[in-house]
Parts: structure tokens; sequence; C-alpha cells
């Protein structure tokens, strides 16, 4: 066994010093805090990058408010950049998979830490390390890099490109860390759970939140390897002066878009399955019925999982893929729909029929549902070769990608917040102003995109700086411009959020143990608990989670740590 | 395994097997024609890394688990394999 | 339910794996990945071309030889301190995990002679996709190696202290599964950039 595992954490008193405790903790709820406060700044960042870019696109000449000069297509290109990489990378990952999942897992299944944890806190700081190296890259000599997320060559392979200067190498060494970061991260998430769970707590009694971070540790520790070996096979072209990628050296650009989509599929389900099982732990409580279809659900997402990692190619239909290869790629494209739309039909089945309580995280968790079907639905048109081959790299996959990633990231994110941050900072937040931040956000982002999707239909491109050099863009000059001020109200509506995050913290209501009447292990304990996570004996747990509407129960529910009432059935 | 015979290690017989094999594969691409060399240096490093694995990382004595965090990373290498092959070997 | 179903007795829940042989087992999954996709690549890109033998053949057989018998030799010894610990010998542990730094050294000291005197003849990276894959592959195998060093380096800081072997010795199996992958790594590199 390691002599780190933190087993005995309860044993030991709370670390003292402000640095200790604060700064080089390796308790897992302060790590988690660390990373929810660098996916939050890194979202503000992102956040306003997507306004200077949809500003550029309804006011091409103008003045950008609060950045002060219109910018160029070089320009645009940096931010399209950073926004996607920001957003994918530095938001996405941080807050779904690293915060919630450090926070929730040990509290979740009853540890009073993770596996390593100081493997645990050498992941933060090498986040923090991958953060500030790309915070660098926009102060260098050619600006941040202007590839894309995506990093295709030729246009990332060679230095003397625009936007792809000293920016490019740092944009790859930040991504290299982030990835070594959640390596580290990946191995705390897989073995805490399978070794470290308290008695009674079977694997098939987990709740799906953890379940969920499982699957997506795994797919993404499965799926970096090629991308880490593209890495540093462009780095070498770009520093050596290879040509893996570089057609004229005899290398070959189309085998960087493989090993990238080969990663970048499965992280889709890295960002998205944290996402749902959020959802997937607020829907049972606010709806006070058990979750259905536990097993299933389960099932279809290790099915979803393993089918990730052969459709990636669906990204590359027109980059000359081998149009046979199309077809395959398109049939397991639409296939992976199959186990998606199980666990979507269980979610809504779990809604049906329940006594459901709509309090600030079960409207984001509904909202976030909503979208996803939406944005899950347009994928199959993406999917299939023929169509996509007409709105491939138009508005309309910008519209597709954003319903499915801001439904899994920011809705089910949000809803996520608002649920567990009593457990986390100890006080509520406030509901008003979270229905407020619910309706902005969920109204006017379905303002922003569903009619983008017309946009692209419409013909429009991406990454472009300036429609209005295209003749046949003016009709939709109009729709960009409503967009663009939804997208404006969309980011305001978040200073709702924000402010209501740091007031709560300070000021919100003190949080009871369990103010949701939630029945898994993490409400058993003091808000915010206490290092160890258990003041005493960590509970022992008698059946599985979600034990929501049971008949013979005082109460209409049944913690995991309570043994069943006689006659009652604990829910399965 | 790894307590049997006071005397004497048994992992010194897999050590001289490797060593074995290695100067084997050495010869064969020196003594055999092309394309029987590179099929024999190939097939005598999957028989050296099966041995490492068994024996020095004891997947002999491990359970289905950790076999399989060994086996499917190695399938998934080779479903990448096949899906550039077209790609990047017959359509350049 | 049949996970759950004898759950309740006892100790807390886990699996018969020590949570350190199951974390280094993940790493080792995701670094099969990593290896596994520059091989592919590399796989893909000799098929594609007409071969590489005259360039491959520009490589000493000798000196991939001597090193591919240092690591092999290496992994024994390193399998050696693990069994040490397992008999309580002290003394032999701290020997053969001495023996692994110092062979881990050796052939990076003539990997460094091999990439030197490449780097003379103006065999750099640049010169062609052959040499290009000889030195990405090369290079992050032998960072890995490097790492290797490091770990027992600091097996043996803390072995070395009286009661260290018993107390940290455990991780000898770790750091030997590590080293392990590192030597089968080489086993097909070995062919791929000297031999076929």
């Amino acid at each position: 066994m390691s002599g780190t595992t933190a087993a005995a954490g309860g044993h030991h008193g709370e670390p003292g010093g402000f640095l200790r405790k604060y700064v080089f903790s390796a308790d897992h709820k302060m790590i988690a805090r660390q990373y929810m406060f660098i996916s939050l700044f890194w979202a503000a960042v992102g956040g306003y990058f997507a306004y200077i870019i949809r500003w550029q696109l309804a006011h091409p000449e103008a003045d950008i408010p609060l950045f002060g000069r219109p910018i160029g297509p070089d320009e645009y290109n940096a931010f399209v950049t950073m926004h996607g990489t920001i957003m994918v990378f530095f938001v996405a990952m941080p807050l779904l998979l690293a915060s919630f999942g450090n926070f929730l897992i040990p509290l979740m299944i009853g540890a009073r830490d993770m596996a390593f944890p100081r493997l645990n806190m050498l992941s933060v700081w090498v986040l923090g390390a991958a953060s500030a190296l790309l915070l660098l890259s926009f102060f260098v000599e050619g600006g941040p890099a202007a590839g894309g997320w995506t990093g295709y060559p030729p246009l990332s392979a060679r230095t003397a490109y625009v936007g792809a200067d000293k920016g490019m190498d740092l944009w790859l060494l930040a991504l290299a860390l982030e990835f070594a970061s959640f390596l580290m991260g990946g191995i705390n998430f897989l073995v805490t759970p399978l070794n470290m769970r308290t008695r009674g707590m079977g694997l098939l009694r987990m709740p799906l939140f953890v379940w969920m971070v499982m699957i997506a540790s795994l797919l993404f520790l499965l799926s970096v390897g090629p991308l880490v070996a593209g890495a540093v096979m462009l780095l070498l072209d770009r520093n050596l002066g290879t040509s893996f990628f570089l057609a004229s050296g005899g290398g070959d650009p189309l085998l960087w878009q493989h090993l990238f989509w080969f990663f970048g599929h499965p992280e889709v389900y890295v960002i998205l399955l944290p996402g749902l099982g959020a959802m997937m732990e607020v829907m049972p409580t606010f709806s006070r019925k058990t979750i259905f279809g536990y097993r299933p659900i389960i099932v279809a997402v290790l099915v979803a999982g393993a089918l990730s990692f052969v459709v990636w190619a669906h990204h590359q239909y027109i980059s000359g893929l081998d149009p046979r290869l199309a077809t395959p790629f398109s049939v397991t494209t639409i296939l992976i729909s199959v186990p998606f739309a199980l666990i979507v039909f269980a979610l809504l089945a779990t809604l049906w029929g329940g006594s459901i309580r709509l309090a600030t995280p079960m409207w984001f968790a509904v909202g976030g549902l909503a979208v996803f079907i939406f944005g899950g639905l347009t994928g199959i048109f993406n999917g299939s070769a023929a169509v996509d081959i007409y709105i491939h790299d138009t508005y309309f996959v910008v519209a597709h990608f954003h319903s499915t990633f801001f439904s899994a990231l920011f809705l089910a994110g949000f809803a996520a917040i608002y649920y567990w941050y009593p457990k986390m900072f100890g006080r509520m937040m406030n509901e008003a102003l979270g229905q407020i931040h619910f309706w902005g956000t969920f109204l006017f982002f379905l303002a922003v995109f569903v009619p983008m999707h017309l946009v692209g239909v419409g013909g429009m491109m991406r990454r472009i700086a300036n429609p209005g050099q295209y003749e046949f863009l003016a009709p939709l000059s109009g729709l960009n411009r409503m967009i663009t001020m939804s997208a404006v109200l969309l980011l305001l509506s978040q200073f709702f959020f924000a402010f209501n995050f740091f007031w709560s913290m300070f000021r919100g209501r003190r949080a009871p143990d369990n103010p949701w009447e939630g029945t898994t292990l993490e409400w058993t304990t003091p808000s915010p608990p206490p290092h160890g996570n258990w003041p005493g004996e960590v509970p022992q747990v008698h059946h599985p989670p979600y034990g929501y509407g049971l008949p013979g129960a005082g109460e209409d529910w049944v913690p995991q740590h309570r043994p069943a009432p006689s006659g009652a059935g604990a829910g399965r | 395994m790894k307590e049997s015979g006071a005397h004497g290690s048994p992992y010194l017989l897999i050590w001289i097997y490797l060593v074995v094999l290695a100067l084997a594969s050495v010869a064969a691409s020196i003594v055999l024609p092309k394309v029987p060399a590179e099929l024999a240096i190939y097939f005598l490093a999957l028989v050296k890394a099966a041995l490492v694995a068994m024996y020095f990382m004891h997947l002999k004595v491990e359970r289905f688990f950790i076999h399989s965090l060994s086996l499917i990373p190695l399938a998934l290498v080779l479903v990448l394999f096949l899906g550039v092959l077209q790609d990047v070997v017959f359509n350049r | 339910m049949s996970t759950a179903a004898h759950a309740s007795a006892g100790a807390a829940e886990s699996t018969p794996f020590p949570s350190a042989k199951l974390g280094i087992w993940w790493f080792l999954a995701s670094e099969i990945m990593v290896f596994g996709g520059l091989i592919v690549s590399y796989l893909l890109f000799r098929m594609a071309g007409p071969g590489w033998s005259a360039e491959l053949h520009h490589n000493s057989t000798l000196l991939g030889t001597v090193n591919t018998l240092i690591l092999l030799t290496s992994s024994f010894t390193m399998v050696e301190v693990h069994r040490a610990h397992g008999r309580g010998e002290e003394a032999k542990f701290r020997l053969h995990l001495a023996l692994t730094i110092l062979l881990g050294l050796v052939f990076l000291a003539i990997k460094g002679a091999e990439y030197t005197a490449h780097i003379r003849e103006g065999l750099v990276p640049a010169k062609s996709m052959f040499w290009a894959f000889y030195f990405g592959m090369t290079g992050l195998h032998g960072l890995h190696v490097l790492g290797g060093i490091v770990a027992n380096a600091c097996l043996y800081a803390v072995a070395a202290r009286p009661g260290g072997v018993a107390r940290y010795g455990h991780r000898a199996e770790m750091n030997g599964l590590y080293w392990h992958f590192v030597d089968v790594v080489w086993i097909f590199l070995f062919p791929l950039l000297y031999l076929g």
C-alpha cells in the first residue's frame, strides 16, 4: 500500500499556517476550490474573448467597446484560437472533472481524502504552470497562437507563418502541461473510487457522478497519448526543422488531424460525462425519485465511451480523408446516438411523475438536459458525411458544438455549483439571484445559438473576421447583429452569478448539513466538511443511492448510511 | 514465482533468455535475407517484450483487471493504425 | 447487485490491488498510447515511402546491441531489487538499485555518444524523415530513461537511511514496473531503428 494514502487523514489535525492550508494544500477540498477558481478566472477571460469575437462579426469595421479598436483577421484568429483552447482545456476540464471530481469523489464514496493527495496537489500546480504559460503567450513577440484550437499543420508547423511564432510553442507547452496535470488527476479519480470506498459502498452503490468521472478519466488516459506523440512531432517540426506534418518534406498534415481527433472525440465525452453526472445527482434529489435505470446508464456510458474511439474521422470529412472511410465513420457516429438516447430517456423517466422542486440547481439541470438533447440531435446532421460536406466549417457546426458544450459545461456546471456550493463553502447561494441568472443564461443562450444554425445553413463560414467582405453573406448581417446583442446579454447575465458567488461566500445564509435533503454521503457531514471529511467515524453504507419517495419511511427519503425501514425497500 | 528457490534467482533464467534472443535477432538481421530477417526480428522483439511483461512485470501472476490495462491500450493502438492506414500510406 | 450484496462486513471496500500498483498501471496504459502513437506514425511513414534501410544501417548495430543488453540487464537488476525487498535483504536491495541506476546512466552515455557522432556527420533531425523519427523516438525514450533514473535515485536516497528499505522498499515494485515498461519500449525501438 502506498504510504501516502490519506486513509488516516482524519487522525492528523488540520495542517496549520496560511500557506499549508490555502496554497500548498493536499486536502482534496482545498484543491477542488483551487481548481474552481482557476477555471472561473479562465471562464471570465474566455467569455471576454467570445464578446470580442461576436462584436467583430456584427460590426466588423467599428471600434470594439471595452477593447478600444477594431481587430484585423490575424488578431481575430488569435482570439478564436484562445477562446476555444481556454474554454475546452482551462475551463471545462478543471471545473467539471477536476474541481467537482476532487471535491465529491471522497465525500461521495466515504473516503478521508484521495488515494494520492500529494500527486493531487502536484496536478493543480502543474495546471497553474500551464495557465501561466498560456497567459505569457499573449505577450510574446508575434502574439498568441492563431492556428485554431485544433492547431492544424501546416499553418501551425512553421514559425514563419502569421500567428504561429513563439505563441504557438507556448501554446503547445501549455497544453502538454495541462495533459500532464490531468493524467495525474485522472489516476487519482480512477484509483480512489476503486480502492477507498467505505464499508458497504459496493461499486454499484456509488453515486452516478463518481461513475461518470471515472469513465471520463479512463477515456482521457487512453486517448491523450497519440496527441502527446503528435505534439512532440509538431514541436520538432517547429523548432528542429523536421517535416512530420509538412508535405514539402515528405510529411503528411492529415496525420496530425488523425492524432488530434483520436484524442479530440473522446475529449468531448471527458467534458460531457461529469456534466451529465451532475445532472444525474441533481435530478433525483429535486424530483424526489430514484434514478431510472442506474445500471443501464452505466452500461450505456461505457458503450458510448468505447464507440468514441472509432468515430474520430467524422471531423475530417472534407480534409482529404479517403471517401471510402467516410461511410464507416458515419455509421459509428450515428450509432453513438443510441446509448446517449438511452441516457437522455433515463433522465426524462427520472423526472416523470416526480414531485419536482424547482430550485436553481434543478432549473439548470433541466435546462441543460433540454439544450443537450437539441445539440445532440444536430450532431446527427454533422455526423453523416453527405450532410456534413455541405455544413462543415459553417456556423451550423459552431452552433452544434456550443449547444452540447454549453449545456454540459455551463448549464450542468452551474447546476453543480448551485447544488454543491453550500457543501463547498458552508453558505447558501441566493435563490432569487440564481433564478434570474438561470433565465438570463437559458433564454439568451437560445437567442444566440438557435439563429446561429440558420446563419450556418445560410453558408457563413467559421473563422472569418469580416463577413461584410462576402456579398452572399449580406442578408445575414441582421441576424448576426441580433446574435451579438443576445451574446452580450448572455454575458451580462453572468454578473448575477459572479455577484451571487462572491457575496454568498461571506454573506450567504449558513448552510445546514443537508440543505436539499439529498441521500448521498456528502450530505452526512457538516458544511463545509472538516479536514478528514467526517468529524467522527466514516458512515457505513446500507443501500444504493437515491433512496427517494419511499412510502414506509417517515420522510420521503432514506440516506445511504441509514438502514432502510422495514418494508420500504430502499430504491434500486 | 518470486518465493521459489532459496538459491539463485528465478529471474536469472529469464535474463539469459532475453540476452540470447537479443543476440539472435541481431544475427538474424545480418544472416537472413530482407523479408525473413524483418519477420524474425519483430517476432523476437514480441517474444522479448512478452517475457519482460510476463515475468519482470509479473503479468503472469496478475489478474484479469491488470491484464486489461495493458491489452486495451494495445487494441486502441491497432485501431489508430488501421484508421490512419488508408490516408497516410495509400492515398499520398 | 452481487457486488453490493456481500459488501457490508469488515473493512473498507477496495479492489485486490494496492493503490500504488493500480495507479502505476493506469499511468502505463496511457504511456502505451503515447509510444503507440509514435510507433504507429513511424510504421505508416515507412510503409508509405520506399523504405529507410540505407539510413537505418547508418546506425551502429554494435552500439545498439550493447545498449539493448544494458537495458535488459538493468531490468534484471531492477527486478532483483524487488525480490530483495521481499526477502528483506537490505544490502542486496541497495546494491542492485545502484547497479540499475548505473546501467541507466551508461545507456544514456552511449546514446549521447551516438547523438554526437550523428550530429557531427550532419545527420540532424531535419536531414530526412528517418532521422526525424530516430531523434524523436529515442529522444522521448531517453527522457523516460532519465525519469526512471531520477525515480530510482530518490528511492536509493530514502532506502539508504537506517530502516529505509523496510519502510520504502515496496516502492521498488512501482519503480520496477515503470522501468520494465521503458525497457519494453526499447525492445521495439531497437529493431525499428537499428536492425529492420
